[in-house]
């Protein structure tokens, strides 16, 4: 096991600690209240996920990524805390990058597996990453997901975050054995479409992750059901010179195109009359 | 009370036609109390890069050269300045690094890339990122600011109707909001140059 | 066994908590016969109230004719099980033999005993091996090693006790053995919350492992 102690830096604890105790509290960290799901079928693995992300009862961002890649053929959703789940991913992922560099192989799903859970388990569910971790090597496709404690299930679909009850009933009542690829999606939309419409910590558009044998295709927003209906047909307009000021500065950047336009010169040179080729190239 | 209204804060950050504004208040507190009108809580990382910090102001001045450190060093090493997207990841790196002991800020970033296409990136204390394409608040006056936003945001401003909108939207937004305010500066960055205007505002 | 938190302080039910610890609130059992021994387990994991899995293998093998039951922290017992298989190929390899269920065993009670005060796991460890024949080792929360010829654990056992004690006799046919494993398990699948599912179960003796699964709707209904 890697040592891990670099990786963090502890200095600010004490501090934090004394002004808890003076009575100041901590403030909510952003999380992804969240559905995210993943289920296999014949030829792979489909992931979905929501893309509302909260802090408190705000809506820190409504259209955010929950899906991530590990490698080309592997991806994760994540739900929890947004910044444990993208630095775990984005961690596992380089150290899967160098050894696919070192070994000259496409990493398994199962080695991603191994790495996340052995780090999650290293820091006692302090990293808060929920993640369900799908993709197709060439054993086949392979569907996980590991709890923020570390521990792991294997199952032919799955749900996790918030909205999870939500998603899983629809699972659960409709999922088969050997779906195509089409039913396979319109599941897992309905799924998250669930979780979106019956959980308050899940809202947005559905992402969804459709991987196959050397073949991964990422759909960004596949659906949009909660467009905005109404939109401002006069926009707020301030007329210049609204805003008062009492001291303005400007800077201008210093041109740096001397180099670019001798690039330029030698170029249109060139194209133009091809006798000046001498002088170009001093 | 939560540490994050200790000093009190107000940032946004909008895009236009390739240019981005960046504003903030310029109070600073302790708590109901303003002990000074012109503290700075934007920072010019680079040609083309901005961050703006609000939070508890001691972290804010630990941060602001903490980042200009790695930048520097950055520079060195690759003969270049970061781009915006970069310095974001820097900014998420170095607050993650401090995951279980978090520095209180809420940063945003803004600035240009190459090709001069705006880029705006908030996080919170620990560094997950919130890459937006219109505009991001942040601060003691986060949610009024975030609804002024909403309504007098227009994509693909001019860098003047830029100036105007982002100076509304903090105007309008510091209003409600007692910890902030009490001046304001904004910052307009295009391909061109860098226009920075203090703001005349009412002083309560 | 373990205690499997169903409520929090607040008195409300955990749905979905992330901060919750996921635990195998469980029924898990070993049980020697003549000849072999049976192993059986619900197959129920929990986080708060909500059944994360409910198909869980919880009968995890460590070697070829060694099993480990868990119960407690699905996180640390998974773990555990983890790094036991990896020292019992080691070992094996070193030895050019199979591992006892012994050596596995203690393997367990070591990282249990150690590790007593950061760890929430206790686990039977059961399997066959030429030299000690069927062997069945429990090794409760505080890290002690107990050989028994039969073993219940998780929140279910303690429905079972009274059960086990009138019906465990030694020396038991193979199918005795197994419809003991199989009552038992079902009884306490009815009656404890944190149990349920479906129960797997699996035959070892000296020609290898025998694997069965009981699916819910044929799980014996003792209510009537």
């Amino acid at each position: 096991m890697e040592n891990y102690e670099q990786s963090f830096n502890y200095e600010n604890c004490l501090r934090n600690e004394e002004l808890t105790k003076q009575g100041y509290e901590k403030k909510k960290q952003r999380k992804t209240g969240t559905t995210i799901a993943g289920i296999i079928f014949k030829d792979g693995v489909v992931l979905g996920a929501d893309t509302r992300a909260t802090e408190g009862y705000i809506v820190a961002d409504g259209n955010c990524e929950k899906i991530h890649r590990i490698s080309d053929y592997i991806y994760c959703c994540g739900a929890g805390t947004s910044a444990d789940t993208e630095n775990t991913t984005a961690l596992i992922s380089s150290k899967l990058e160098l050894m696919r560099l070192t070994t000259g192989r496409e990493p398994r799903v199962q080695n991603a597996l191994t790495l996340l859970k052995q780090y999650l388990y290293h820091y006692h569910g302090y990293v808060s990453a929920a993640l369900v971790l799908g993709g197709v090597d060439f054993k086949g496709p392979h569907l996980h997901m590991i709890h923020p404690h570390g521990s792991t299930s294997t199952l032919p679909f799955l749900t996790m975050g918030s909205g999870s009850l939500a998603a899983m009933a629809v699972f659960e009542a409709e999922y088969k054995t050997d779906l195509d690829e089409e039913s396979a999606k319109n599941l897992v939309h309905k799924a998250i479409t669930a979780g979106i419409f019956n959980d308050l910590g899940s809202g947005g558009n559905v992402d969804l992750c459709v991987m196959k044998f050397q073949n991964t295709q990422f759909f960004r927003n596949f659906d949009k059901p909660n467009k905005r209906k109404f939109s401002r047909i006069n926009a707020y307009r301030f007329p210049k010179g609204t805003t008062q000021f009492l001291e303005e500065k400007v800077t201008l950047l210093r041109k740096n195109l001397v180099i670019e336009n001798l690039d330029k010169n030698n170029n249109n040179n060139d194209n133009d009359n091809n006798d000046n080729n001498d002088n170009n190239d001093l | 009370m939560s540490i994050y209204e200790y000093n009190g804060s107000a940032l946004i950050a909008m895009a236009g036609k390739e240019c981005v504004a960046i504003a903030s208040d310029t109070r600073f507190g302790v708590r109901n109390q303003t002990v000074w009108r012109e503290a700075q809580k934007i920072f010019q990382i680079n040609n083309k890069t901005f961050l703006g910090l609000g939070g508890l102001n001691t972290d804010i001045w630990t941060l602001k050269e903490t980042f200009r450190f790695h930048h520097n060093l950055y520079a060195l090493r690759e003969e270049r300045d970061m781009s915006p997207k970069v310095f974001a990841n820097l900014v998420s790196h170095v607050l993650y690094s401090h995951r279980f002991g978090p520095y209180f800020v809420s940063p945003i970033v803004c600035g240009l890339d190459d090709d001069n296409v705006p880029f705006l990136c908030g996080t919170d204390e620990i560094g997950a990122q919130e890459i937006t394409h219109d505009f991001i608040a942040t601060g003691t006056a986060v949610e009024s600011l975030m609804g002024v936003c909403e309504t007098f945001y227009k994509e693909n401003l001019e860098p003047e109707d830029l100036f105007e909108t982002i100076s509304q939207c903090l105007l309008a937004g510091v209003d409600r909001d007692c910890l902030s305010g009490w001046g304001a500066v904004v910052h307009v960055l295009t391909k061109d140059g860098i226009t920075t205007r203090k703001l005349k505002m009412r002083q309560d | 066994m373990e205690t499997v938190e169903l409520y929090n302080s607040q008195e409300q039910i955990v749905l979905d908590d992330l901060s919750e610890p996921v635990k195998t609130g469980t029924t898990i059992m070993a049980v020697q016969y003549k000849g072999g021994i049976v192993i059986g387990a619900d197959s129920r994991t929990t986080s708060g109230a909500l059944i994360v899995n409910r198909v869980t293998d919880k009968l995890t093998p460590v070697a070829d004719k060694i099993f480990s039951l868990r119960s407690g922290s699905a996180a640390d017992t998974q773990e555990i099980a983890a790094i036991v298989r990896y020292y019992l190929n080691i070992l094996s390899t070193e030895q050019g033999k199979p591992p006892t269920v012994k050596m596995a065993a203690n393997l367990f009670r070591q990282f249990c005993y150690v590790y007593k005060n950061y760890l929430l796991a206790s686990i039977i460890c059961a399997g066959y091996d030429e030299t000690d024949g069927p062997s069945i080792y429990s090794i409760p929360l505080g890290g002690a090693i107990i050989k028994q010829p039969y073993a219940i654990g998780g929140s279910g056992s303690t429905y079972l006790y009274g059960y086990c004690d009138a019906n465990f006799k030694e020396d038991m046919t193979k199918e005795e053995c197994v419809s003991f494993v199989t009552n038992a398990v079902g009884l306490a699948i009815a009656r404890d919350g944190s149990s349920g599912g479906i129960i797997r179960y699996a035959i070892i003796d000296s020609d290898g492992v025998e694997r069965h699964t009981i699916y819910g709707d044929q799980v014996k209904n003792y209510f009537k």
